[in-house]
Order: structure tokens, then C-alpha cells, then sequence
């Protein structure tokens, strides 16, 4: 009990949450909604911001994880069969964000195009966090915070001198279908609600506590937005062809010509935090293997998945765009069902309102 | 069983260390490596063929930094001419350091975009590499010598540099900007035009732009600068890029005097401070006035006014006198705050003047050097599908421009 705490879960929300969506993400919704991201991303986010309300209401009703709830009302083996679909679900979610993550670090950090292996050192730190449980989480969003928060601040600082906002100019300028269809296509970049599903019964529900995770989740989305419009301000109608936005973004400061890409110095701080971030599905996914075979110890299913992992990333090592394509314009209905629709689904779980909170409420009555 | 997992861990960690910090072991070898710090582009003899010509530094120990010009000729892309730089001369081209790309003034007759195109593929060029366009042939650009010694792209760049955009001298030019006005529904845009003159002398030997070679890669490697090899007083080149070249739809299409430049960079470009020259009529005859101009206030706004669109210049602007050509009283002198008020009228008549000269020339080329096309589908959408290939003939221009002294 009590693995993860609030405060971290705030943190995962404030500040690990947007940094997934600042390689290949602006690009991708520009490319179906150009001056209208900031409308298709609002729509993801709302949607994603009303889920964590939700979950965190039945935090608030219940203090047994999702695993528990399942098995109370169907029983321990469909709980399993829940869990071991969850865990495949994790798995192919976390496939497009660690080949943008490859694809970030060997295009924007090496001089030449290094080897694939290159990339293996993640996989090794993802097993150390995937042995440790959600207690890595947490620690890893106490981390990140300050990291964060000098570095996009830093970036966001150098880039907004070259952003021309009047380029998010005129509102809904393509059709609201297609703003749909954005917001449909992207998003695989917006399952961070279902991590919440699975930290239940992991942290001890405080006071305020859906407050704090609502502004967090809301401040967290508000970062997206202001990156996003920034990246729209800075490159307009080219916006399409700046993969890695977050390392194309601050390198018109006019001081770098003399001086050079001191910039990279917020943009290695921030890939940290990114690496982390990254991990979590990974964790997930073998939080949920371990469910599912019994609470078996994490060592083995950690190796298993990482290394199952390195060998798709290896393997779909030229296949970005195709992998891409797959996951953004015909698996989305996957991800709508598992980050939406469980979630929703989980509230119906609870059988009865725990006694604690029943006699709070006779209390109050009387 | 702890412990053999930490020295397991210890011991991975430290392979896969040795992996994240080798680089791959994928040094770069800078024997075989040309480092390419600019790119002049010329029309080739042959209809559709490019002369591309690049500046190679050699890295040197004292500092003082030398390049070469390597040029091939008759290349259909900029790409296939890369690739046979690297395939004649077995120097592998990288482009991670070019910060110049020099168009040919013949170049601009067709679509620059067909050209440049490159540099926007390929991830390895940065696009905030400077673009202008040179007088006659980009390649002579290169085989120029700086009076300071400087590599000619370097000199160039120095010309190009950021700093001479806020004087509002020259209209300065990244590929980013480039590119983002040539894709916006503007589809206008604006080069610095650069004219070699050979004005400036230099004493010394010069040693900082010794080519290494020059010439068709495929027939000829000859030394260039038969002057420039010799010691002693000699001629060298300074650059000017005090004119504008205007582009529509990336064609060259109109070329803005010096004085036209310094209005539209007052206008509408990031120039905060600007030099210029007043000629005021006085008693004693004609003065010339030299002044510094601090613009505190920039718009250039597109509105509809009785249904009609009225295109709004606002400048606000305090001056300073530099210098005159007159001798003035020792009082004048110290308080070169007090500008007389003749001298900040001529001001605003000369740039309403400039300005306005300046966005007739555009108008009529069909240029959108003011990016109205762009305030119409922004700000007045519902009018854009009515007024966007007529605009520039229609709109009606006003002039607010107000100059006070500069406390």
C-alpha cells in the first residue's frame, strides 16, 4: 500500500506527461489540422481530463486497486485475463513513443547516424525501474519536476521571441470533422489516464486529493497547449516538416550563432525526463504480467518485456513512418477503448460504498 | 544474491556506458571530411543543369581558419552535385555547418523553391543557415578577399549577420523564414541582393583565404586568387547587401533601392535601430543630416473600411542627430538631442516617401512583401476567397509615420 503518493502522481501529470507530446505529436496534428492544433489538442485533453476525474472518483469510492475491483465482481481469473490483455495493451502502447524517443536521440544527439544499438542502454534502465514497481514512479516524478521546469521554461524562453501567434489564425478554419479526425488520429499520444486505473489502491486517498491530480493533469495540459502554440507560432505553414519540435524550436535564438546550441544542454534534461516517462508504460506492463501470473516476482517479466521490446524496436528499426501510420490512422479505436472507455467501464465495478465513507455520509445526514 | 545483482547491474551499466558515450565509435575522420560552411548556386550553361559551388574550411592549429571552393558544374540538383563531391573527390561532404546558401542572380528567374527544396529535405542542413542572392555569379561571391582577412563566407555572413538587420540596412534572411513565407498563402518573400565591389585595400600577405582549390572538380584543380597569393598592398572586396531582391511565388521579380530597403526594414522587419541620411533645405543651402532613428512603435495593419481594405503603416520613431554636413555651433554639437523640427519633417517625407515607393514596386510585381495576403486570411477570413488575387491593386495605403527626438 501506499507505493505511489499523491504529490507524485500530481508531478506525473504536471510535468511528465507533456514532454511525450513534444517530438513527433505537433507535427503529426498539423499535418491533419495545420493552424487548428490547439482545438484538436484541447479536445484530446478534455476528453483525458474528465477520465481522471473519473478515476479519481473511484479512488475516492473505493481503496482497492483495479485488479481487486475486478476481482470482486467476475472473479480472479477474468481479473487475469483483464490484466494480461491490459499488459499487451501497454505493450503496444509504448512502442511509437520509444521509437520517437530513438529516433529524437540518434537524429538530434549523434553526429552521424549511430547504430540501433546504441539506443539499448534505455532498455536497461527501463528493467532497473520495471524490477522496482511504482515506487520508481514516483521517485522518478519527485525527479523530474525541477527538471522540467528550468529546462521548458529555458526552451520555452528562447522560442518565444521568434512566435508569431497570429498564425494560429482564423479559428476552425478547417472543418470541424477534420478537427475530429485530428484528435481521433492522435490519440495513441493521450493514454496517460489509464496509468491512473492502474496506481488504485497504490496510494492512500487524501484530503483534495481529485483536486490536486485535476489542476496538475490541467496544468500539465496547459503546458502542452502553450508548446504547441509557440511551435505553430514559430514555423507556421512549415510546422509540417519539423519532426523533433522540441530541438528545432529554441536554435533561432540569434545568440547561438556566436555562441552555439547551448540549448542542448535543456534538451539532454529534458530526454531525462522523457526516459522516465517512457518507462511507465513499460512498468505497467509488467505490474500487470505479475498480476496475472499470481504476483509473480517482477525480475523475470521485466527481462522478458525489455528485451522483447529491444528486439521490436531493433526490428521495426526502419519502419517509423509504417509503424506510425498503423497506430495513429487504424488502431486508434484500440486506444479509445482501453485509455476511455475501462476506465468509464471501472466505475461501474465497486459493488457497495466502503462503511467508512457510509457512515461519513449517515453523519452527515443526521 | 543481492549483491551478485549489483555487480550484474555495475557491471551492464558500464558496457552500455561505454556504448551511450563512444558515439558509436563513429568518429569523424577530418581527413576525409569536408566541412561545408557555404553554398553558392548558379544556372548552368545547360537548360535545367546547376553549377553548384562549395566553400570547404580547413580547420588550421594557429586559428586562423582557411577555406577552398570546390565547384561541380552541370548538376540537375543541388543533391546530385553533393553526391559528386563526395564521389570525385572522396571527401565526404557535411553540411551540419552551412550557414550561407548564395543563389546566382540568374537563378531567380525560375523557382529558387526548385533549388532550395534541398536544404529543406535533408535533416542534416540547419534552416537557419542565411540565404541571399549575389550580383552575377554566386561562385565569384567565394573566390572574393575580405580587407579583414576573412573567409569570403564568413565576410558574408558578418554582412548578413543579425546585428545589420536591426540597423535596418540590409534585409536579412534565414531559409526558416524564406521557406515559411513561400509556403504561406503569401507566397512573397525577400532575399538581401549582394554585390562584390572591389573597393577596400588590404596590406599584408594573405594567408586566411588561401583556397586550397578551384575549378571544375571533373577537369581542373588549379590555385586561385592570383592576387590574393601575393604579399604586400593589394585591392580586396568588400560586400554590399544594401538592396532587397523581392520574390513571388519564388521568383525574383523586383529589386528595392537601398533607401526602400531602410523603409521596409522601418516597416516591418525586427529593426530597432536605423542609420540614415536627411537632406533638408536651409538657409544655407542644402544640409545633410545624419541620423540615428530609434523606432519605439511598428504596424502595418490590414483593415476594411466601408467595405474597402486600407492598408496601415504605423511607425513611430525617435532620431538623434549623428553628424551633419555643416560646421554648428559648439551648442548644437552637445545637445544633439534637439533635432530640429524641419529635420524630423524631412524624416517622415523621405520614409512615407521610401515606403511608399517601396510598396508600389512590390504591388506592381505582384510581390506580398508586407505579408497582406497573409493579415486577409488571418484577420478577415471571410473576405480572403474575395480579395486574395486582388488585393495589392486595391487596397488603399496610409501613412502614419511620426518622428520625434530621441531623449
Amino acid at each position: 500500500m501506499d507505493k505511489i503518493k499523491i504529490r507524485q502522481i500530481c508531478f506525473l501529470f504536471a510535468v511528465m506527461m507533456p514532454v511525450t507530446k513534444m517530438l513527433v505529436y505537433p507535427t503529426t496534428l498539423t499535418y491533419y489540422v495545420k493552424n487548428d492544433l490547439l482545438i484538436s489538442a484541447f479536445c484530446n485533453l478534455l476528453i483525458e481530463g474528465v477520465i481522471v476525474g473519473l478515476i479519481m472518483l473511484l479512488a475516492k469510492k473505493t481503496d482497492k486497486s483495479f485488479f481487486s475491483l475486478i476481482e470482486d465482481r467476475f472473479g480472479n481469473l477474468t481479473a487475469r485475463i483483464v490484466y494480461a490483455v491490459c499488459a499487451l495493451f501497454f505493450f503496444a502502447s509504448a512502442l511509437l513513443p520509444l521509437a520517437e524517443q530513438k529516433l529524437f536521440v540518434m537524429q538530434v544527439f549523434y553526429e552521424n547516424v549511430p547504430s540501433i544499438i546504441s539506443f539499448a542502454p534505455f532498455f536497461f534502465v527501463c528493467f532497473f525501474a520495471c524490477t522496482k514497481g511504482f515506487k520508481s514512479i514516483g521517485r522518478a516524478a519527485d525527479l523530474c519536476l525541477p527538471v522540467f521546469a528550468v529546462s521548458f521554461t529555458v526552451i520555452l524562453l528562447l522560442s518565444l521571441p521568434h512566435a508569431d501567434f497570429s498564425a494560429l489564425l482564423p479559428i476552425t478554419a478547417v472543418s470541424p470533422l477534420t478537427i475530429g479526425k485530428g484528435s481521433l488520429f492522435s490519440v495513441n499520444w493521450f493514454t496517460d489516464c489509464f496509468f491512473l486505473l492502474f496506481f488504485l489502491g497504490n496510494f492512500k486517498y487524501e484530503k483534495n486529493a481529485s483536486k490536486k491530480v485535476i489542476l496538475s493533469f490541467a496544468a500539465g495540459a496547459f503546458f502542452i497547449l502553450i508548446f504547441l502554440a509557440v511551435f505553430y507560432g514559430v514555423f507556421a505553414d512549415i510546422a509540417i516538416r519539423q519532426q523533433n519540435a522540441i530541438a528545432q524550436l529554441p536554435k533561432y535564438t540569434t545568440a547561438f550563432t556566436s555562441l552555439g546550441r547551448l540549448d542542448y544542454l535543456f534538451l539532454f534534461a529534458l530526454t531525462l525526463v522523457m526516459i522516465f516517462y517512457l518507462c511507465v508504460p513499460i512498468q505497467l506492463c509488467v505490474h500487470c504480467i505479475c498480476k496475472t501470473f499470481k504476483n509473480c516476482r517482477p525480475t523475470l517479466p521485466s527481462l522478458a518485456v525489455n528485451a522483447a521490446m529491444l528486439g521490436l524496436v531493433i526490428l521495426l528499426n526502419r519502419s517509423f513512418n509504417e509503424l506510425q501510420t498503423f497506430l495513429t490512422s487504424q488502431a486508434w479505436f484500440v486506444f479509445l477503448i482501453f485509455a476511455y472507455l475501462l476506465p468509464v467501464l471501472a466505475l461501474l465495478l465497486p459493488k457497495k460504498i466502503l462503511p467508512k465513507y457510509k457512515n461519513k455520509k449517515e453523519k452527515l445526514y443526521e | 544474491m543481492n549483491k551478485l545483482w549489483m555487480r550484474i547491474f555495475i557491471c551492464g551499466a558500464c558496457a552500455l556506458l561505454l556504448l551511450f558515450f563512444s558515439n558509436d565509435f563513429g568518429l569523424i575522420d577530418i581527413q576525409e571530411t569536408a566541412i561545408v560552411i557555404a553554398i553558392a548556386i548558379d544556372k548552368g550553361e545547360e537548360e535545367g543543369k546547376f553549377d553548384v559551388s562549395a566553400q570547404i574550411a580547413v580547420p588550421a592549429g594557429t586559428g586562423t581558419g582557411t577555406a577552398g571552393n570546390v565547384t561541380v558544374t552541370g548538376a540537375s540538383t543541388v543533391g546530385e552535385a553533393i553526391t559528386e563531391l563526395n564521389h570525385k573527390t572522396g571527401w565526404y561532404p557535411t553540411l551540419v555547418h552551412c550557414k550561407l546558401v548564395l543563389l546566382g542572380e540568374e537563378t531567380t528567374r525560375e523557382n529558387v523553391f526548385e533549388i532550395l527544396d534541398y536544404f529543406l529535405r535533408s535533416e542534416l542542413v540547419e534552416d537557419t543557415c542565411l540565404v541571399g542572392v549575389c550580383e552575377g555569379l554566386a561562385k565569384d561571391a567565394f573566390k572574393a578577399t575580405s580587407p579583414v582577412k576573412d573567409i569570403s563566407s564568413s565576410a558574408i555572413s558578418k554582412v548578413l549577420s543579425s546585428e545589420a538587420q536591426k540597423t535596418g540596412l540590409i534585409s536579412v534572411t534565414n531559409l526558416k523564414d524564406f521557406a515559411k513565407n513561400y509556403y504561406s498563402v503569401s507566397g512573397g518573400g525577400f532575399l538581401p541582393f549582394i554585390a562584390v565591389k572591389q573597393e577596400a585595400e588590404s596590406q599584408g600577405d594573405d594567408q586566411a583565404q588561401k583556397p586550397v582549390f578551384n575549378g571544375k572538380i571533373n577537369s581542373e584543380i588549379s590555385p586561385v586568387s592570383s592576387e590574393g597569393a601575393k604579399s604586400g598592398e593589394k585591392k580586396s572586396d568588400v560586400f554590399d547587401a544594401s538592396r532587397t531582391m523581392l520574390f513571388q511565388n519564388g521568383k525574383g521579380v523586383a529589386l528595392l533601392t537601398p533607401d526602400e530597403t531602410l523603409a521596409f526594414n522601418m516597416a516591418d522587419t525586427p529593426t530597432d535601430y536605423a542609420f540614415g541620411n536627411i537632406e533638408v533645405d536651409e538657409k544655407d543651402g542644402k544640409v545633410v543630416y545624419d541620423l540615428k532613428m530609434k523606432i519605439t512603435k511598428k504596424s502595418a495593419q490590414l483593415s476594411f473600411e466601408n467595405g474597402k481594405p486600407v492598408f496601415t503603416f504605423r511607425i513611430r520613431a525617435q532620431a538623434k542627430i549623428i553628424d551633419a554636413n555643416k560646421s554648428d555651433s559648439i551648442l548644437m554639437i552637445t545637445q544633439s538631442a534637439l533635432v530640429p523640427e524641419q529635420v524630423l519633417n524631412a524624416a517622415e517625407e523621405k520614409f512615407k516617401k521610401e515606403l511608399s515607393s517601396a510598396f508600389e514596386k512590390s504591388a506592381a510585381a505582384g510581390c506580398d512583401l508586407f505579408g497582406m495576403k497573409m493579415q486577409l486570411y488571418r484577420f478577415h477570413h471571410k473576405k480572403y476567397n474575395a480579395y486574395k488575387n486582388t488585393i495589392l491593386n486595391r487596397v488603399e495605403t496610409r501613412y502614419d509615420i511620426r518622428f520625434s527626438a530621441l531623449k
